[in-house]
């Protein structure tokens, strides 16, 4: 895994906090991209869905929904905009292998393999989002982002983890999800679940995490009107 | 206890060192990471009344309720990350003795020696539009609060007034007047302003450059209803 | 006057200083704080007419707020949008630039707020039928959700439409779908911009509807 490399060359802007992503697809190449999140695009870029039936995850199985851009007839530029404000990085694998939060993935060149309905970690209790896992491997280039602030973190040892903040972390880290504390603490902590790592390996934490923000909108959602459906 | 602030100003993040069994006491949920061999334990602060486990988690969907996490290191020391449901940035506060008001939302640790309590009625939330309620701070010792946006620090001399919705903490030794901003009722409401709060006296008023409830509205409007 | 952009580009607000006599044009609902001094007058945004087709179809509120200084003394105002992101400052000298709604915070006394048919493809595309243009002398500050990001098109470009906040008036903007009729809807993408001419663009990195997005599938 390295990143002083890349096989499309691109670029990065307004990191940290609504980081953006220019990725410059060579003429007749295709680039993997999450789907709803194309923002800008030149005219001779084609898109394709490999979605089946839209973005149900209970009828697909899916927690990541992935469309296919390619440029024909010359490169061609396409502005990558992810739905939730933060930071980004990037990796080149070398047949190495990454998991990452689903929500987290951006794109990817074709030679990576992303396997999305690889497990749920555990469910939030307000947000009722399962952690939904991703592994990526293959060679090829990889971009994910964080919901807030990107922290990255070598393991060696024990080191615990709020699972709502996890963003992707290397093969070779062991993890165990529980409670801490017992059950009061599950509740009344705000903590929800952690997840305990252990090895050695690297860790990608974000700053910010979607249950919280869930729980802090709430009140601003509309609410659903009683009795009657269509006036 | 050492405490440093991280990735300011736009996602500020508290990443605080203990020495072996010191404590930190942290908002419940602010949790983003820590070492193996830390303790952890909750206590519960509530804006009145009981009710048990469900109405206490009510409270917590509608903002009234206030966990607090006292972290204890183990003999080694230990290393903890805290974070903020809002983007934003955050200070640290030492008080020596002096009292703040301090917005709900804006409270993210503070060391022993410091008392918080939920008492104030000096604002009304119903006025304000805002489901926030305030704190009450003191003693001695490290507090650590957040912003919805950057904070600046407003020096009252005199008069001042800013948006309800725009207020991290302020001394405790200013007056203040709830109050319409424009010459008339009518500005107030048209003009989308609302209510205001005009401070007077001698302090400062830490002020967050955005107004949460404005960004929630915005955002809310999107999303599917709630049940 | 003095205008100072601060906080950018993550949260970009303006801290405003008036000297006695002058004035400042905000968007209701974008005052932070301000002296007690100040004189905050509420204004029907263009002619009542106007300012009701802004209010119900452009997405703007019907009203705007003049700060003014009718005191001695200089006085002091913090201006901010309801969302985080960065803000741009334009001087202008006689020309006009077309605005996504909700993207204007303030102006100078100079400068006019106008509406302009966007068309229906602009209303399908949910960004409602008017675009709201600001023309005169003087200066705009207008910001969005996200960072800004200049681009100069020369031809033609798509734009996803949430994501576009201003565009010179001369070019031209067409609606079409991001892919075949199967591709753009069941992958997500929707309707896309069409921006043919020359001349510049900003695009927001961020969308309320892309937050949303990203949200609704994740919470209960």
């Amino acid at each position: 895994m390295r990143n002083d490399h890349s096989e499309y060359p691109y670029k990065m802007q307004g990191k940290p906090d609504f980081s953006y992503l220019t990725v410059n697809i060579p003429a007749g190449q295709t680039l993997k991209v999450e789907a709803g999140s194309m923002a800008t695009m030149d005219t001779n870029i084609r898109m394709k869905t490999k979605m089946r039936g839209g973005f149900s995850r209970f009828l697909t199985g899916e927690s990541l929904f992935i469309n296919e851009f390619s440029a024909e007839n010359g490169p061609g530029e396409i502005g990558i905009a992810p739905g939730s404000p933060g930071d980004m990085d990037h990796v080149y694998l070398e047949n190495d292998i990454i998991y990452l939060q689903s929500a987290a993935f951006v794109a990817a060149t074709m030679g990576v393999n992303v396997e999305s309905k690889w497990q749920g970690l555990m469910k939030g209790f307000f947000s009722g989002e399962s952690l939904f896992l991703a592994r990526c491997s293959g060679v090829g280039d990889l971009w994910f982002n964080t919901y807030g602030a990107m922290m990255e973190i070598e393991v060696d040892g024990d080191y615990v983890v709020d699972t709502g903040h996890i963003v992707a972390f290397t093969e070779g880290l062991e993890y165990r999800v529980g409670k801490v504390g017992g059950y009061k603490s599950l509740f009344f902590s705000g903590e929800g679940l952690v997840c305990k790592f252990s090895g050695k390996g690297r860790l990608w934490l974000q700053t910010r995490q979607l249950g919280a923000f869930a729980n802090w909108v709430y009140p601003f959602r509309p609410v659903k009107s009683q009795g009657g459906s269509d006036d | 206890m050492h405490i440093d602030l991280i990735f300011q100003p736009g996602n500020s993040a508290a990443r605080v060192a203990l020495g072996p069994n010191e404590s930190i006491t942290a908002e419940g949920g602010a949790m983003i990471a820590m070492s193996g061999d830390m303790a952890i334990e909750t206590s519960t602060k509530k804006r009145g009344g009981g009710g048990g486990i469900l109405a206490g988690l009510k409270r917590m969907l509608s903002g009234e309720s206030f966990f607090l996490n006292h972290f204890t290191a183990g003999s080694n020391g230990g290393e903890l990350f805290l974070a903020t449901t809002l983007p934003g940035d955050m200070m640290q506060l030492d008080l020596q003795g002096e009292t703040i008001i301090v917005q709900s939302g804006s409270f993210v640790a503070c060391s022993d020696g410091i008392d918080i309590d939920l008492g104030w009625q000096g604002f009304k939330s119903l006025l304000s539009g805002e489901s926030v309620f305030w704190l009450k701070i003191s003693g001695h010792g490290k507090v650590v609060l957040s912003s919805f946006g950057a904070i600046y620090p407003q020096e009252v001399n005199g008069e001042y007034i800013v948006d309800s919705g725009h207020i991290v903490s302020f001394d405790e030794t200013l007056q203040f007047k709830i109050t319409k901003p424009g010459k008339s009722w009518l500005n107030a409401f048209l003009g989308g302003e609302g209510l205001v709060c005009k401070f007077e006296g001698q302090g400062t008023v830490w002020c967050q450059s955005h107004n949460p409830s404005s960004f929630g509205w915005e955002v809310g409007s999107l999303l599917k209803p709630r049940a | 006057m003095n205008v100072e952009m601060k906080g950018a580009p993550s949260f970009a607000h303006l801290h405003v200083l008036l000297e006695p006599g002058e004035s400042i044009v905000a968007e209701a609902d974008a005052m932070a704080s301000m002296s007690a001094n100040l004189d905050m007058m509420t204004r029907f945004n263009g002619g009542f007419f106007s300012g009701l087709c802004k209010r119900f179809l452009g997405g703007e509120s019907l009203f705007v707020n003049e700060f003014v200084n009718n005191s001695s003394e200089q006085c002091k105002l913090t201006l901010v949008q309801a969302t985080p992101g960065n803000m741009l400052e334009v001087d202008l000298n006689g020309e006009t630039l077309c605005l996504q709604p909700g993207a204007y915070i303030c102006s100078t006394p100079g400068i006019k707020l106008g509406l302009k048919w966007a068309g229906f493809a602009s209303f399908i595309g949910r960004e409602g039928l008017f675009k709201l243009t600001v023309s005169g002398e003087g200066k705009v500050w207008y910001g969005a959700y996200g960072e800004l990001l200049e681009k100069e098109v020369d031809g033609e470009f798509i734009v996803d439409t949430a994501h576009l906040v201003s565009y010179e008036p001369q070019l031209k903007l067409k609606v079409q779908l991001a892919g075949g009729i199967f591709s753009s809807f069941f992958g997500g993408e929707g309707l896309v911009t069409r921006v043919q001419g020359t001349g510049k663009i900003v695009i927001q990195t961020r969308s309320l509807s892309g937050l949303a997005n990203w949200l609704n599938p994740r919470i209960i």
